[in-house]
């Protein structure tokens, strides 16, 4: 006998879209709440700044004032910013964990859904 | 008020014309056609009669 | 094709007294299959790109885009072959569903219709960001931009909700002068248009400034040359002839987009020092400005407004579908699954996701939105791999009729499954947490998907191709 789904009312579809709506939002905005999101380059400003201790050449001080930035001061911040990528193992580890855990388990719980797919759509011929 | 801020009335006008739009044909065709018609899509029925997956 | 092809209204009438059903307008080329993936991803090229040359210097940069270039190509040919044989609206949420199961097609759903609606939040971003730099140009400044991001979704999603036909020739035309844009900016400078020399000397004088690890960093904004191609699929319910123009267009597209990837990178590490491009908000534009010709700047400010246009444009197009095919099945409120009579688009999905993509394009941050877009695309690459394996397993090949059977298999599979093992990783270092939160939003999602929201769906229905029993079931 074919599963009879029960029939949703207006009321239930509303708070099925909402509850999603939330989950959503809330993913995006917490780690901004808490102050976790982004990686900033941070510059390592240096003293008195001159496009050759920049390391720009003629060419490439050309190009700095066809930009609009003909000082080397004011280019000096661009060009010492450097992101920080030290990490930590622990954080990796969690990580990896959450990323396998989760296609593991979404790959398994559709399995056994899929099997009850197949097998009305196949054996009620 | 220079011209960008004319801009930005417009901006505002014009999205609330489209939007309007929309959201008016949307509750026409809500109220004038059945549901269960304007739900009645399946997938896979033109696979059926145009696309045969026999060797 | 001549069953479907009639006249929309009259059709739409005769199925109100005959019992027949609405179905999406099968009218598009594989012209139009071409413009919806490349117009998605061609605005990368125009803003985005240039970060992984900020997180990992020029070299990098160009590593990144071709090993991305890699992983897309292998995306190309583990679609094509899929999509060929499952033409339905959806895409890769239909395949998992017909090949994974339902939670993963639950799931698979939910990537595309995030990565796209925050893709088109991230264009409408742009766009306001775009006229707020004109307007200080012309000495106006403080633009208030509000209005300009919610006339660009709200136009494009009507442009949507009259027609795919319109939408899609429309993305046509804009996404062919953005790409010819790009052209031109290469050859004028090749004959010398610019007064600023090429300048490659960072190659050589500082190759590598954050060793190797710099080149895997860069890998999570390299993908961003590419991201969206795979969006095609959306379209195989309005496609004319799906298994032959899906792939077609598919492929076109990729490679429209390495040459694009290719010139993008060249012209611009030539003409911009490193330092600054890698955290330019317009590169192709900056370009155009160092080389001090006005009808370049003209010629890519318009492809940049387009591209962005053309991509938010081609996101209401795919988030949609992929919305609609979700109500279709019950996995959402069967609302949803509803076909305009008239116009023959699924119109209720594009009304509800405006005010969405709205309340991420006015509230969070660009590179907030954009890394959520990444994720879910990555998250949907990752998927494909094990999908082609299980593919392959259930319907080995000569049990169904396939439109296209890629080569190699299961190279490409293995090869996209590592590429993708490294951007997690480069995703990683700098944006650990966001990854983390998100793999808590789909876990979560998916515990209430299985646990609550499936007993409202048909068992048997969900499997639509007329396949035989897949083996091993």
């Amino acid at each position: 006998m074919a599963y009879q789904p029960p029939k949703q009312g207006f009321v239930g579809q509303i708070v099925d879209v909402a509850v999603l709506l939330v989950m959503t939002v809330g993913a995006l905005y917490i780690p901004l709440y808490l102050g976790l999101a982004g990686a900033a380059k941070t510059p390592r400003p240096i003293e008195n700044p001159t496009w050759e201790a920049l390391g720009q050449n003629a060419a490439e001080q050309a190009q700095w004032q066809a930009l609009g930035i003909a000082d080397p001061a004011a280019a000096s911040d661009i060009v010492t910013a450097r992101f920080d990528y030290s990490f930590s193992w622990a954080a990796l580890l969690v990580m990896a964990v959450l990323v396998i855990g989760y296609f593991v388990l979404v790959v398994r719980l559709s399995d056994k859904e899929y099997r009850d797919v197949i097998a009305e759509r196949f054996d009620r011929k | 008020m220079d011209v960008w801020n004319i801009l930005e009335y417009c901006a505002w006008a014009l999205a609330v014309l489209f939007g309007g739009h929309m959201l008016i044909d949307l509750a026409r065709v809500d109220s004038t056609y059945d549901n269960d018609l304007l739900t009645s899509s399946r997938e896979g029925e033109i696979e059926l009669t145009q696309e045969l997956h026999k060797l | 094709m001549t069953l479907s092809s009639a006249e929309p209204t009259v059709q739409a009438q005769a199925s109100t007294q005959g019992g027949e059903r609405l179905q999406l307008l099968r009218v598009l080329g594989p012209g139009h299959v071409w413009a919806l993936g490349v117009g998605i991803v061609l605005v990368g090229e125009y803003m985005g790109w240039n970060f992984a040359v900020g997180k990992g210097g020029m070299i990098a940069g160009l590593v990144a885009c071709w090993l991305a270039g890699l992983l897309y190509t292998c995306v190309a040919m583990i679609d094509s072959e899929v999509t060929s044989t499952v033409a339905a609206a959806g895409g890769q949420y239909a395949q998992a569903k017909h090949i994974v199961g339902p939670l993963m097609a639950f799931n698979v759903g939910l990537f595309l219709v995030m990565a796209y609606t925050m893709l088109e939040a991230a264009n409408a971003i742009t766009i306001g960001f775009l006229l707020d730099t004109v307007a200080g140009l012309q000495g106006h400044s403080g633009l208030h931009q509000p209005p300009f991001i919610v006339l660009t979704v709200v136009f494009l999603a009507w442009l949507n909700y009259r027609g795919v036909l319109a939408t899609l020739t429309f993305n046509l035309v804009i996404t062919a002068i953005a790409f010819l844009a790009i052209i031109l900016l290469f050859v004028s400078v090749q004959l010398g248009a610019s007064h600023v020399p090429l300048d490659f000397s960072a190659i050589s004088t500082d190759p590598l400034p954050y060793g190797w690890l710099g080149i895997l960093a860069a890998l999570h904004f390299g993908l961003w040359y590419y991201l969206g191609i795979e969006g095609t699929c959306q379209a195989a319910e309005e496609v004319r002839s799906p298994a032959r123009s899906l792939p077609y267009g598919t492929m076109a597209g990729i490679m429209t987009l390495l040459i694009a990837a290719t010139l993008t990178w060249y012209v611009c590490s030539g003409l911009i020092p490193w330092e600054y491009l890698g955290q330019a908000g317009t590169p192709l534009f900056d370009a155009a400005r160092v080389t001090g010709s006005t009808p370049l700047m003209v010629l890519l400010f318009i492809g940049t407004i387009f591209s962005t246009l053309a991509s938010a444009n081609g996101c209401i197009n795919d988030a949609s579908r992929a919305w609609f095919s979700m109500g279709r099945d019950r996995y959402l409120p069967s609302w949803f699954g509803a076909v305009h009579p008239k116009y023959r688009t699924p119109y209720r999905s594009i009304v509800f996701l405006v005010p969405i993509a709205l309340i991420f394009a006015l509230g969070a941050p660009l590179d907030q939105v954009v890394t959520f877009s990444i994720l879910s695309g990555l998250l949907g690459y990752t998927f494909m791999t094990f999908n082609m394996v299980m593919f392959r397993r259930k319907w080995p090949l000569g049990t169904i009729k396939r439109g296209y059977v890629h080569p190699f298999h299961p190279f490409p599979a293995i090869l996209l499954l590592l590429i993708c093992a490294a951007t997690y990783f480069a995703v990683f270092l700098g944006y650990g947490s966001q990854l983390i939160a998100m793999m808590c939003f789909y876990i979560l999602a998916s515990l209430w998907f299985h646990f609550w929201r499936y007993r409202f769906v048909r068992r048997g229905d969900q499997f639509t191709m007329p396949w035989p029993r897949p083996q091993g079931c």
